[in-house]
């Protein structure tokens, strides 16, 4: 019965939920192009929004299941180790990210990004795979559960608005191939001096300022589009595209991975495998990478990416900051102290002060807009850092045994 | 520089970002406070980055980032950051508090601004729109209370909601700072940590200064402060997982202490400390931290008993307990290096196989020993350790619980095993504190981030052309212009149901 569900569990990981989630981003980026285009093509496009909602769902609830399966084989809750925490994170990232965007933002034509990136995160995972196991008596506790929990979410909503900043980043260059910027209103929504005036009765939209040719929220109302206009859009698209180098992109983002996984390379047991799965997570980010490049002519305003950025940042901020908070009082109940610098406690708290810089650069005149994201990009880049040399690298209390 | 620079968002942020360098020093290179071994590997060379570069992170205080001057220099300029820019904003909220009231819209609606027509009176419609304002929360103010009060001007209502919320988050938010600063200087000077070690069986120990074997008092923490209860450890349970095959075999399954308490006054009491579940006794808590094999050792040279006790052993690296008998009685000194091996069965050839399992089914003492001078008082030595410099090695044995070893003249005989448990006690009057500082934090952090600074406008006017009403809402947010859009299509939506409901009529121009 045990062996049966562990491996229940296992299936329903891999190829199961991962494949669904990268078939439902494939799905979804593809419906994103068909919102420029011949009403034939934006018909294929409902139908493949439709398609992608299946495996959307299809994968979650798979995703469910196979933790489900692997907390009843096991018969405690599945954030024991990396792997567990990692797939969790993932499940958390695709469930709100894919809840907010199209419930609270009605922006679900974006999905195909946070699954994307939830794919990853969970093909992350399976390099630290774990057999399923009990738990060491000290962590059997509903403290862990409580703060764990709560560090997973906040990594899981801090990894999908790491995909916002990128998309940002992307979409604000591209805005610069047009000249002087057409968005006016680089708008923020902090500090008095952006008194941003949301108009109309249309909705919860963020941003006001929609290019007609480029938003796909209105694109879609637009009729047909003759041939020669297609020869001109594609034009752009190209235009748009080559505002980022594809070469500085993909070696950016190679050498801006590396700069967390040589973890792997150091606490690999073979040179082979741990050079294996530093490429491995590099390339496949790059690739990743220049396949957001190719989509960024479909993105929304840059304007309503960073404010995605911001408001989910601003969320898993007081998340990470109850968890932690939490942490320490566990740590003051279990270790008798609070705090003691161990290498994840100062992690935690780096992480915590790399995205507090963040929401106050933002606040920042001068430094909000792009330098702020790129903040928000380190800010992520610190976090994944600190979790993995935390429990690769250096030895600490917070270390899980057999990983 | 000095003021101006302070008071400067920018400052701040590069501050925040010393911290963060410092905080990721702190992170990658072993902390002396925590790991002072690691922190001597990687002096010698052993483990790290080398020798060389262990050195010069050592003078630049690399392994003591928060103890360091640079770390106490930064932390003032936070604080004297944080000071300057809090002083004027705190006294502009304060105005803002006391003062604000919302402005009339003096110069007609804005593009984004919604109308409809409404067989209602306009004075109607400004009520309606007041008592709804007024139930959700907003400010409000009235063109028609104005002393100044213009015929002929629409009547309009002004409100204004999230105008102190935000800020007051925010400032409540960094305010806490100061609380969590005052609560861990507090803790500094007013905590008690004490250790020591407790054999099952054995007699205990007193909470004084000088039982514990190593005790760190705050500076207002005075010997008297003790509350002079007495712990004695009945029973130590640890179990494991022990099928090799079974899914986290090896792992810990218990990990609990069967204690007697004798407070200072009152009758002794059974209890219990686990982990995640210290025991409080007189306001000090006691956790469980460690634990090991306590055999009972004695030494005789030539019939002479010179040494006779139970010896605490730790684990080391390899699984193995590892202890020291210093018997300085003897002339010269004996010493024995102890290693236990708590499982350790009988192979086939009647010779004891060593395992790595901890736990004692079948414990074997091997020890070496060690004539000379054990220098006791002369190095530093650990109770677990010899300092063999002056000592000659004489021979080695191994025996089983009940058995003794003679060699040369020195007979060992292991007579029982049984195990210590390393208890803490920590007194912490902070922690009401933080707790406090900390929900504070957290009090001020979600309005900081999540209110919103927003104004509305509601003006009605008699068209002149039709005679009916027309109501003009306009909004404006200074922040979460998404979140502002869905509550102003809200609050045209009461309005205007409202509306419908008196005149059973309603049109929509715009």
């Amino acid at each position: 019965m045990i062996d049966d569900l562990a491996t229940l569990s296992r299936i329903l990981y891999s190829p199961v939920t991962v494949g669904l989630y990268f078939a439902a981003a494939f799905v979804w980026l593809y419906a994103l192009t068909t919102t420029v285009g011949r009403r034939e093509e934006q018909r294929r496009g409902a139908t493949a929004r439709r398609a992608a909602w299946a495996l959307t769902v299809a994968g979650f609830v798979a995703h469910l299941g196979h933790e489900f399966a692997r907390g009843f084989a096991q018969d405690r809750l599945p954030l024991g180790n990396m792997f567990e925490v990692t797939s969790m994170m993932a499940l958390v990232g695709v469930g709100v990210g894919v809840g907010y965007l199209t419930f609270a933002r009605k922006r679900s034509d974006l999905n195909g990004f946070v699954l994307l990136s939830g794919g990853l995160v969970l093909a992350f995972a399976g390099l630290m795979y774990a057999e399923p196991g009990p738990l060491m008596p000290i962590l059997d506790t509903w403290w862990r559960t409580f703060h764990v929990s709560l560090l997973v979410v906040a990594m899981g909503i801090f990894t999908a608005a790491f995909v916002f900043h990128g998309l940002y980043l992307l979409r604000d260059a591209a805005d610069n191939a047009k000249g002087p910027p057409k968005d006016p209103d680089g708008r923020s929504d902090d500090g008095p001096s952006g008194l941003a005036a949301p108009g109309g009765t249309t909705g919860a939209l963020g941003d006001r300022v929609i290019d007609a040719e480029v938003s796909p929220a209105l694109a879609t109302a637009a009729a047909a589009v003759s041939d020669d206009d297609r020869t001109a859009i594609k034009t752009r698209h190209r235009v748009e595209r080559a505002q980022v180098s594809a070469w500085r992109l993909a070696l950016g983002t190679f050498l801006g991975a590396a700069s967390v996984s040589w973890v792997f390379i150091v606490s690999a047991d073979t040179a082979a495998a741990g050079w294996g799965r530093f490429l491995t997570i590099n390339v496949t980010l790059a690739v990743a990478a220049l396949v957001a490049r190719w989509f960024t002519p479909f993105l929304p305003s840059a304007a309503t990416l960073e404010g995605l950025a911001h408001r989910t940042i601003a969320f898993a901020f007081i998340l990470w900051t109850v968890g932690t908070i939490a942490g320490a009082m566990w740590a003051e109940q279990s270790w008798g102290r609070f705090w003691g610098w161990d290498p994840k406690e100062t992690g935690a708290l780096l992480t915590w002060i790399a995205y507090a810089g963040y929401l106050h650069a933002r606040a920042t005149r001068g430094v909000k807009g792009r330098p702020a994201a790129w903040i928000g990009v380190g800010a992520f880049v610190v976090l994944m850092a600190t979790y993995l040399i935390a429990n690769y690298v250096i030895v600490g209390l917070h270390s899980y045994a057999g990983l | 520089m000095g003021w101006r620079w302070l008071v400067r968002m920018r400052t701040a942020l590069i501050l925040l970002g010393v911290l963060g360098i410092m905080t990721a020093i702190a992170t990658a290179v072993p902390q002396a406070p925590n790991v002072p071994s690691t922190v001597d590997a990687w002096l010698a060379g052993e483990e790290g980055p080398g020798a060389t570069v262990a050195r010069v992170l050592e003078v630049i205080g690399a392994f003591d980032v928060y103890g360091s001057p640079a770390f106490l220099a930064l932390l003032l300029a936070l604080y004297l950051s944080l000071t300057a820019c809090l002083i004027p904003r705190i006294r502009a909220w304060i105005r803002l508090v006391r003062h604000s009231r919302p402005p009339l819209q003096r110069h007609g609606p804005g593009l984004e601004a919604t109308t409809f027509a409404t067989d209602a009176q306009p004075a109607t419609v400004i009520d309606r729109a007041h008592e709804q304002l007024a139930g959700r929360h907003w400010r409000l103010r009235r063109s028609d209370d104005q002393p100044d009060a213009a015929t002929g001007q629409p009547l309009q209502v002004a409100a204004e909601k999230g105008l102190w919320s935000r800020e007051g988050g925010s400032l409540l938010f960094h305010l806490s700072f100061y609380v969590l600063l005052g609560a861990i200087v507090y803790g500094q000077l007013g905590t008690f940590e004490g250790q020591r070690g407790v054999i099952e069986g054995a007699p205990g120990f007193a909470d004084t200064e000088v039982s514990y074997w190593t005790y760190r008092p705050g500076r207002w923490f005075s010997p008297e402060d003790h509350a002079g209860w007495r712990l004695d450890l009945e029973q130590f349970h640890v179990d494991w997982i022990r099928d090799p095959l079974a899914p986290g075999a090896g792992q810990p399954t218990t990990f609990r202490s069967d204690v007697m308490i004798t407070p200072a006054e009152g009758e002794p009491f059974a209890a219990e400390v686990e982990g995640n579940r210290p025991l409080v006794v007189d306001g000090v808590k006691i956790h469980q931290l460690d634990w090991g094999y306590a055999p009972w050792v004695e030494v005789e040279v030539d019939g002479e008993l010179v040494h006779a006790g139970f010896i605490t052993t730790v684990i080391d690296d390899e699984g193995v307990y590892v202890g020291a008998v210093k018997a300085p009685a003897a002339v010269p000194d004996v010493g024995l290096e102890i290693e236990l091996f708590p499982f350790a069965p009988d192979g086939d050839d009647g010779l004891p196989r060593l395992t790595g399992a901890p736990w004692d089914d079948a414990p074997l003492m091997v020890f070496h020993q060690w004539r000379g001078d054990l220098q006791l008082g002369a190095t530093q030595q650990l109770i677990t350790e010899l300092d063999t410099d002056r000592l000659d090695l004489v021979g080695w044995g191994f025996m089983r619980p009940g058995q003794q070893v003679e060699i040369e003249g020195v007979t060992v005989r292991f007579t029982e095993l049984r195990r210590w448990v390393g208890f803490q006690a920590s007194y912490r009057p902070q922690i009401p504190w933080l707790l406090f500082a900390s929900a504070l934090l957290v009090a001020g952090l979600v309005p900081a981030l999540y209110a919103y600074r927003r104004r509305l406008w509601i003006t009605a006017t008699i068209d002149a052309a039709s005679g009916r009403t027309l109501v003009t809402v306009d909004g404006r947010s200074f922040q979460r212009p998404e979140a502002f859009a869905v509550e102003r299509d809200e609050i045209i939506a009461d309005l205007t149901r409202t509306l419908d409901e008196a005149t059973d009529n309603r049109e929509v121009l715009s």
